[in-house]
């Protein structure tokens, strides 16, 4: 017996360790301590054995048994790394470049608006949204620019032929012309004919002039403008809210300035200087970043608010001036290329 | 607008201001400066004359290189040795030397120094090293009694300053020099002297051979009209003060009839005519619209055609001027010219501006009159250019004289409280000084009055220039202009508004899919909304592009609104590619315009291309991109606008427009549900012709963006089963043209009403697709994957069997579709 047990294990040993998948070592299993195996099959034999040799013979088997399947664990376990090394494969290089597609980026110009958005959402304006293509009414009739005034003349201004219908954009005046916007003030009509005061807006968007393009001129740009309609609202407060808007978009050794002007839509009117010593390229005198101005009364009259008890305020910029200057850009025609060695800088 | 230092300073006074003080005067007073430029001897420190007493020519230089000396007046240490290189620094001459310590307008500092093996103390000067204009030819030469030792400033007289401003459309009234006058009053608290007027309208003897009569046809566009008739003037150059300054602001001096229009109208802002009345036909002058067709060759040598709307100033035969813009060429005065008509008027500013922008002819004149002049100082203007026409050209004026019209008297008074004043302001201007303000600009007081509230009222005289001044908040205006829009003071911080409002649906919209794209690798463009048609028309059909066009376009390229954002990324792609940049990816957000049966919608749009780049090269190839890449993009956007896009049906885009490839992409929703989407690959050919290299697959998705509503639904949880899932796969035998998605839907119904109120049907999912062997001609299979779940219990075989059995059954109902064995 103690022979026979010596011979199984001798010959399991090398079997076992020739074994290479799951399948052979299942097989090999079940020829040795399977129902039918081997190892079985000689335990069946323990009935048989004298009574005096039983304790031994149960030793040995005992111990031959732990043997084998010390064998059998060991054998199945490094089938399971194999696997495993084989589902690996080998090693990466760590220090290989991912040939997937980079960051995404975001236009300059859409972080700047975004950001203007943000600093003006703290302030309670929330953002207004018009048309493009837009009537004589609401781009020009409304804001106090009548018909004969110079900036609604043709050279100026896009205008479409009198047989052009657009089908979600109302006439307010019958037979009057579609245009496309000169600035976003039209969105200031809009909001106040459809809603009531008080409203604080900014309206961010493309502008159209009928203008060469150059380094500092674009045929369509964009505008972010700013309209608050409250009682007593004074041109201290415009003042304010310019001061809070530049020193929180860049810095607050920011300062701004009023230089008298006219606009049609509001009175008193200013220039907005700004003064940013930290910022280069302007940090040898004041620049003109836009216009504001206390909204005229006959645009309050225009959209029925009555001007004795409605006061506010207006002001617009460029925001490709605005962009330019944030990331000291020099060409605006840059910002309509799309080259992705300009995009990318902003990311 | 130029204007000159040395003119104004006939107006008012200005001694001690320097020229940045004026500038920042005129700055903050509203103008615009946008140049100012100096002529003549700048303010310099340490040159001073002197004269040569020796030239001695240094030897073995190839140049001509003399070394002198000059004497340079006991107090500035007497005679200098100066190396010169001028050919005219000869003995005897009087020249300007800098001395060292003086700083040449260049920049160049003087100072002692060896030069061609000698020292030099100092250094003898041309016309323009002392910012003279141009020549560089020798020493600038003084007159021989010019003192010694003399400041060269003393020297050598003053020049003048003249700045370049931009005035507003509101203030016609500062398109002159009185008018720059005046506002610089106010700004110094100076006092303005108007030039004094000593013509009194009296005439000597009557001269109907010079002027009969003057009628005006067209009292609506020439509410006044002043002509006045000079006899014996004798042409000839204008006198040297006159020449000056007209050529400081840029003018050239032609003779002295008319030189003077020119100077009194940069002078007080009208302009004037002069007419030769020997070239007036029957000597009579009528002011009316022009006859269709009618012609004139004006001053430019141009021939105008006008028309009824244009006012001309003509004699009995003829037109002679385009009112208000230009004289005819045949009409002006030359140097036989002895008997005079001046004109002086009002003309309609609507109709001068109508006029100039028609003909494409723009003036001096042209400009103040369509801002509008004055019409109740054009006597004054008229009456200034009789004395300076008798001043500079002699003569006598005689009868009759003509003023037709302007009758209006000019009364306008505001009543404004300095209360209201400042409750616009926002911050205090102390009632003295809002009078002070006032009153500098000429704006007085009469009286005042007791108010209830707001204290007393003001009873404010606007003088006739002042057309822009009509209500209060115009003065509020005025007195912050002379207070000093500077002052304007800092504000606490804002406090936060409670407005109650949220950012516009497409604002959001807009960001939301912006921030997806570039989250998905995609670079953000920004395009030109303008396009070409000839662009166009590889696009949309040309009904479109009709319906797309501009009236007046400024340049060919940009003359059509884009009906897709396609084509502009499609031109970032080829500029890149061109620079070599590798780029696959590119978005935009904005607007298109969608033309629907002859009527154009303003859509908001978002479009992406994927493009294959056929020159990268990678050390691991990926996959490339494809049809189904896009469409998962797709159907992302198209949810951000509550649109389940795989729930729509889709149409193969076939055709030669739209610029999509047949067979490889599909157009999905239309302009009546308020949405469209095309997406898939872009037609090779035309993105071949279009410059790019390799395949570009795109998707463009346009919304009225009036649709959209903020998406205010709270979401509620619901209940999820806990128990496994049955599985069954079922494979259909469809058309090959048939929609897989509408096969899904299909199945899905007839799952649904099998498995009833049983079990849910969870998802069917395509996982296979097969066409060919084995399949009919014509028919492709596809294979669905269902999943079956019980909110309650695990389902068993048999009763997931006899609803699969159902639905094999059932599916095959309309004939359309077999099951595949």
């Amino acid at each position: 017996m103690q022979e026979t047990i010596s011979a199984i294990l001798a010959k399991a040993q090398p079997e076992l360790a020739a074994l290479k998948t799951r399948a052979e070592f299942e097989a090999a299993k079940a020829r040795y301590v399977g129902p039918n195996g081997e190892f079985t099959a000689l335990m069946k034999q323990m009935g048989t054995v004298p009574k005096e040799q039983r304790p031994a013979i149960g030793k040995l088997f005992n111990e031959a048994k732990a043997q084998l399947q010390a064998q059998l664990d060991a054998t199945v376990e490094r089938i399971a790394a194999a696997e495993i090394a084989a589902q690996l494969g080998p090693a990466v290089d760590p220090t290989l470049p991912s040939p997937d597609a980079g960051p995404g980026t975001m236009h300059p110009l859409t972080q700047v608006r975004e950001e203007m958005c943000r600093i003006l959402r703290k302030a309670g304006f929330t953002v207004a949204d018009g048309p493009e293509v837009e009537t004589e009414y609401y781009c020009f009739d409304a804001l106090n620019t009548p018909a004969d005034h110079p900036a609604r003349a043709e050279q100026d201004t896009f205008y479409f032929p009198e047989s052009a219908k657009f089908g979600n954009i109302a006439r307010k005046v019958p037979g009057e012309k579609y245009l496309l916007r000169t600035h976003t003030s039209s969105v200031q009509i809009r909001t106040m004919l459809k809603g009531e005061p008080p409203i604080r807006i900014v309206s961010p968007g493309r502008v159209y002039r009928r203008d060469t393009t150059d380094a500092t001129h674009s045929a369509n740009f964009h505008q972010l403008e700013c309209l608050y309609v409250d009682k007593g609202v004074t041109v201290r407060d415009l003042k304010a809210l310019l001061d809070y808007i530049f020193a929180s978009l860049l810095g607050k050794d920011t300062k701004t300035r009023f230089r008298p002007h006219y606009f049609g839509y509001t009175e008193p009117s200013f220039e907005v200087d700004l003064s940013a010593k930290h910022l280069p390229k302007v940090n040898k005198e004041w620049i003109e970043i836009g216009g504001c101005g206390m909204v005229d009364p006959s645009v309050f009259e225009a959209v029925g608010y009555d001007p004795e008890v409605w006061t506010g305020y207006a002001f617009g910029m460029g925001l490709e001036r605005l962009a330019m200057l944030v990331y000291g850009i020099d060409d605006i025609r840059y910002f309509y290329q799309n080259d992705v060695r300009f995009l990318k800088q902003f990311a | 607008m130029k204007i000159s230092l040395n003119w104004l300073k006939q107006y008012v006074n200005l001694d001690g201001v320097s020229t940045d003080e004026l500038k920042r005067a005129i700055t903050f007073l509203g103008f615009e400066v946008e140049g100012v430029a100096s002529t003549g001897l700048p303010p310099l420190q340490n040159v001073v004359v002197g004269e040569i007493l020796t030239r001695t020519k240094i030897p073995n230089l190839k140049k001509d290189i003399s070394l002198c000396t000059v004497d340079v007046g006991a107090a500035n240490g007497g005679v200098r040795s100066i190396v010169c290189g001028a050919p005219n620094c000869d003995a005897g001459n009087r020249v300007p030397v800098a001395l060292p310590g003086a700083v040449l307008p260049s920049g160049f500092q003087i100072a002692l120094r060896k030069t061609y093996g000698h020292e030099s103390q100092g250094m003898m000067c041309a016309p323009d090293e002392l910012g003279l204009s141009g020549d560089h030819a020798g020493l600038l030469l003084l007159p021989a009694a010019t003192p010694i030792g003399q400041p060269i400033n003393e020297a050598v007289p003053g020049g003048d300053t003249v700045f370049d401003l931009e005035i507003t459309p509101n203030r016609p009234d500062a398109l002159s020099h009185i008018g720059i006058a005046r506002e610089l009053a106010a700004w110094f608290r100076k006092e303005v002297s108007y030039p004094a007027i000593k013509f009194n309208g009296e005439t000597h003897g009557v001269r109907p051979d010079i002027l009969t009569d003057i009628k005006v046809e067209a009292p609506k566009d020439c509410p006044l009209y002043i002509g006045i008739a000079i006899s014996g003037v004798k042409v000839g150059p204008s006198p040297a003060w006159m020449q000056e300054r007209l050529k400081a602001i840029g003018l050239r001096p032609i003779n002295n009839l008319v030189d003077v229009g020119n100077y009194v109208m940069l002078e007080l802002g009208q302009p004037l005519h002069v007419f030769d009345s020997k070239k007036i036909g029957g000597r009579k002058i009528v002011i009316r619209h022009a006859h269709d067709g009618e012609k004139l060759v004006t001053l430019d040598a141009k021939e105008r055609v006008l028309n009824s709307r244009m006012l001309v100033i003509a004699d009995e035969v003829k037109p002679l001027v385009v009112a208000g813009i230009m004289g005819g060429a045949d009409a002006g005065v030359d140097e036989t010219t002895t008997d005079i008509v001046l004109e002086a008027a009002y003309f309609r500013p609507q109709c001068v501006r109508w006029t100039s922008k028609k003909l494409g002819l723009a003036s001096d004149s042209s400009y103040r009159f369509e801002r509008g002049v004055d019409p109740h100082s054009t006597l004054e203007a008229a009456q200034r250019a009789v004395d300076l026409l008798l001043e500079t050209a002699g003569g006598t004026v005689v009868g009759p004289s003509f003023k037709v019209g302007g009758e209006v008297p000019w009364q306008r008074e505001i009543v404004v409280t300095p209360a209201y004043i400042n409750e616009k302001l926002g911050f205090e201007i102390p009632a003295d000084e809002q009078r002070a303000a006032l009153e500098a600009l000429d704006l007085v007081i009469t009286h005042e009055e007791p108010t209830e509230k707001r204290g007393p009222a003001w009873t404010v005289i606007i003088p006739s220039y002042r057309a822009d001044l009509d209500r209060p908040i115009d003065l509020v205006e005025e007195v912050l202009r002379v207070y000093g829009t500077e002052k304007v003071p800092a504000a606490p911080a804002i406090g936060p508004a409670l407005v109650d409002a949220e950012d516009a649906p497409a604002v959001v919209f807009n960001r939301k899919v912006t921030d997806y794209l570039v989250g998905q690798h995609f670079h953000e463009c920004v395009n030109y909304t303008l396009r070409s048609a000839k662009e166009l028309k590889t696009w949309v059909s040309d009904t479109a592009v009709q319906e797309l066009g501009l009236l007046n376009p400024f340049v060919e390229e940009q003359s059509h609104l884009r009906p897709t954002l396609v084509l502009g990324l499609l031109e970032s792609l080829k500029l890149n590619q061109s620079r070599g940049n590798h780029v696959a990816r590119l978005c935009e957000t904005g607007r298109v315009f969608m033309e629907i049966n002859g009527t154009v919608h303003e859509c908001a749009g978002v479009g992406f291309i994927i493009a294959e780049n056929p020159k990268a090269r990678a050390w691991l190839v990926r996959e490339q991109p494809d049809f189904y890449a896009v469409k998962r993009h797709m159907e992302i956007l198209a949810a951000e606008a509550g649109i389940d896009l795989a729930a729509q049906p889709l149409v193969p885009v076939t055709g030669a427009y739209w610029g999509w490839q047949e067979g490889h992409a599909v157009a999905a929703g239309e302009m009546k549900a308020g949405w469209t989407a095309r997406f898939g690959l872009l037609n090779l050919a035309m993105v071949r012709a279009a410059g790019v290299e390799g395949k570009v697959w795109a998707g463009m998705f346009a919304l009225l963006s009036g649709n959209l509503t903020a998406d205010t639904t709270r979401r509620r949880y619901q209940n999820f089963s806990l128990q496994p899932a049955a599985l069954r796969d079922l494979a259909l035998v469809v058309d090959v043209a048939r929609h897989a998605q509408e096969v899904r839907q299909q199945l899905l119904r007839v799952a649904r009403a099998a498995a009833g109120t049983a079990f849910a049907v969870e998802s069917i999912e395509v996982f296979d697709v097969y066409q060919g062997a084995g399949l009919p001609e014509g028919k492709k299979s596809v294979a669905y994957a269902l999943s079956f779940r019980s909110a309650e219990r695990t389902l068993t075989d048999d009763e997931v069997n006899a609803v699969f059995a159902k639905i094999q059954q059932e599916i095959v109902a309309d004939g359309s579709v077999t099951v595949r064995a």
